[in-house]
């Protein structure tokens, strides 16, 4: 463990935007309010705030006067290993990264990044959670963060292939398209690979997945190492280059979005004439332009609502994509959780917290929220376009014993495809 | 229920499956969609099952089972081995129903 290291990320994490909204903060608090950690547990340490202050400090005491008066005066103390070591467990456990906190600043202040420094500077200190630092080795060594290495990634295509009578092109030349699941879909929701293939091939789309770039979950980014999040995305561009193709398309999955469409751009050099796009948009574009047509209320029973996702609503503001979906298949049944949209709340699990076992009491206090939320509509389904809330959905439900069904919005689309009988 | 498996209620909190014949592609997406809502813990008796079938349904739902106790065949443990990870759920085989159910009230 090194507390240099990660003092020395701190000073080259604090260039002159972070400067700036250091200097800006009045710690007026209106953030903790905002985050849901804070208010499931009411902890103080878990205010979004004081969960970049070990940046501020290092900031500080590098760079102004006062910082260093105060320090030489022993007014203050120096970043040391206890203190990164207890903000690995607040920083990794009880923050999604989701960023909500960033509404609510007064100053707008764009917290996020903040703390995603905070935890690039404790990763180049070694003190990464164990879980999410196994997970991450995963996918340097295997190539997915789950452990499915080739093998597996093709006989787990086969049998999506096979059994739910779908086509999945694989490495196909000359397609405009190269789309990425995650290890989670691969794994736990192949009824979501189907699906998305149905939805794709109904509107024509001309596709194919890359057996090199297989994996679109990057958990360097969720580390806050930025080499190895540079690697995990430089294999995707790497693929999406081989193959000729135009766009890369996420499918549902949040923090990949991030890392694909933003993160990757301002850290490394990106391929041109490769857009990044996501199946929660594009499904969104289908219906617009008659790609693809629904079955109109095809689940229009019971309460359905709908859940947004940090990096996918607030982030990448898909917001009236799915909406317009869900008006389609379930016009009467379909009510808003509030707060929603771009102020909605996070599942809990994101930004890697869910696959860190000592997270669990975290994750499901803050999943309460959720609950209160669905409970208040009267939910007995809910929809989203992320396959990782979509776990921390099912595991909290199940937790709780509640009665809600969980959907991905993408098997209830491809449930609802109308197919046109073609006339020769 | 479809042909090739059943499922029924054992006790509160677990369900048997019963594997019985070759499943179709109906049948696999009828199991995966069982899995997706089921929250409980699982029984599966493979006593009337092919070894065969076994091994390759096993091998492809094992990363969609909940904690689940597995008896009724001798299946080469090989088809439960998954690498160990967050969303990775306890299954493991027995040779007799009495010892799955004791193993499975005790999670």
């Amino acid at each position: 463990m090194s507390t240099e290291q990660a003092l020395n990320t701190f000073v080259k994490e604090t260039g002159g935007w972070v400067a700036s909204q250091l200097e800006a903060c009045t710690r007026c608090g209106m953030c903790a309010d905002a985050c849901h950690f804070y208010q499931a547990t009411g902890k103080p340490e878990y205010s979004p705030v004081w969960k970049f202050e070990p940046l501020r400090r290092a900031y500080e005491q590098r760079f102004t006067f006062a910082g260093r008066l105060k320090l030489a005066l022993g007014l203050d103390r120096p970043v040391s290993n206890d203190d990164l070591a207890t903000w690995s467990e607040i920083d990794y456990t009880a923050c999604t990264l989701c960023n909500r906190c960033s509404m609510v600043c007064p100053m707008g202040i764009d917290l996020g990044p903040i703390i995603h420094g905070v935890r690039s500077g404790v990763a180049a200190a070694g003190l990464v959670p164990a879980d999410l630092a196994d997970a991450t080795q995963k996918q340097l060594d295997v190539g997915s963060p789950l452990g499915v290495d080739d093998d597996a990634w093709e006989a787990r295509i086969e049998w999506i292939s096979d059994d739910w009578e779908v086509d999945l092109p694989v490495d196909v030349q000359g397609t405009d398209t190269m789309v990425v699941f995650t290890s989670i879909e691969l794994m736990k929701f192949p009824d979501n690979i189907a699906a998305i293939a149905k939805i794709l091939n109904a509107a024509g789309e001309k596709w194919t997945l890359s057996s090199k770039g297989r994996e679109v979950v990057n958990f360097g980014l969720f580390e806050g190492d930025m080499d190895k999040t540079r690697l995990f995305l430089q294999r995707l561009f790497d693929a999406a280059v081989e193959l000729g193709v135009k766009h890369i398309m996420v499918t549902e999955c949040g923090h990949a979005y991030e890392a694909l469409r933003w993160t990757a751009p301002n850290i490394m050099d990106v391929p041109a004439g490769i857009d990044v796009t996501h199946i929660a948009g594009k499904m969104g574009e289908y219906l617009r332009t008659g790609r693809i047509k629904l079955k109109e209320g095809a689940f229009d029973t019971g309460t359905l609502t709908f859940h947004d996702a940090c990096k996918i609503q607030r982030k990448g503001g898909h917001i009236k994509e799915p909406r317009e979906i869900l008006n389609v298949l379930a016009p009467n049944a379909f009510k808003e959780m509030t707060p929603n949209k771009e102020q909605g709340v996070c599942c809990g699990g994101g930004g890697g917290v869910i696959s860190i076992a000592d997270a669990d009491v975290n994750r499901f206090e803050a999943f309460e929220l959720k609950i209160d939320q669905m409970q208040h509509v009267g939910a007995t389904d809910v929809a989203m376009v992320c396959s990782n809330c979509r776990l921390q959905f099912v595991d909290g439900v199940q937790h709780f014993g509640v009665n809600v069904k969980v959907h991905g919005l993408s098997h209830m689309v491809a449930d609802a495809l109308v197919v046109e009988e073609k006339t020769s | 229920m479809n042909s090739a498996f059943t499922i029924t209620p054992v006790e509160k909190g677990i369900m048997r499956c019963r594997h019985t014949a070759s499943m179709s592609h109906e049948d696999v997406q009828a199991l995966a969609s069982f899995l997706y809502d089921y929250d409980g813990k699982l029984l599966v008796d493979l006593t009337e099952a092919d070894p065969q079938e076994c091994a390759k349904n096993l091998a492809n739902f094992r990363p969609m089972m909940p904690t689940t106790a597995i008896f009724g065949a001798d299946i080469d443990p090989a088809v439960l081995e998954i690498p160990d990870s967050y969303y990775v759920k306890d299954v493991r085989h027995f040779k007799t129903e009495d010892e799955a159910l004791a193993w499975l009230r005790e999670q």
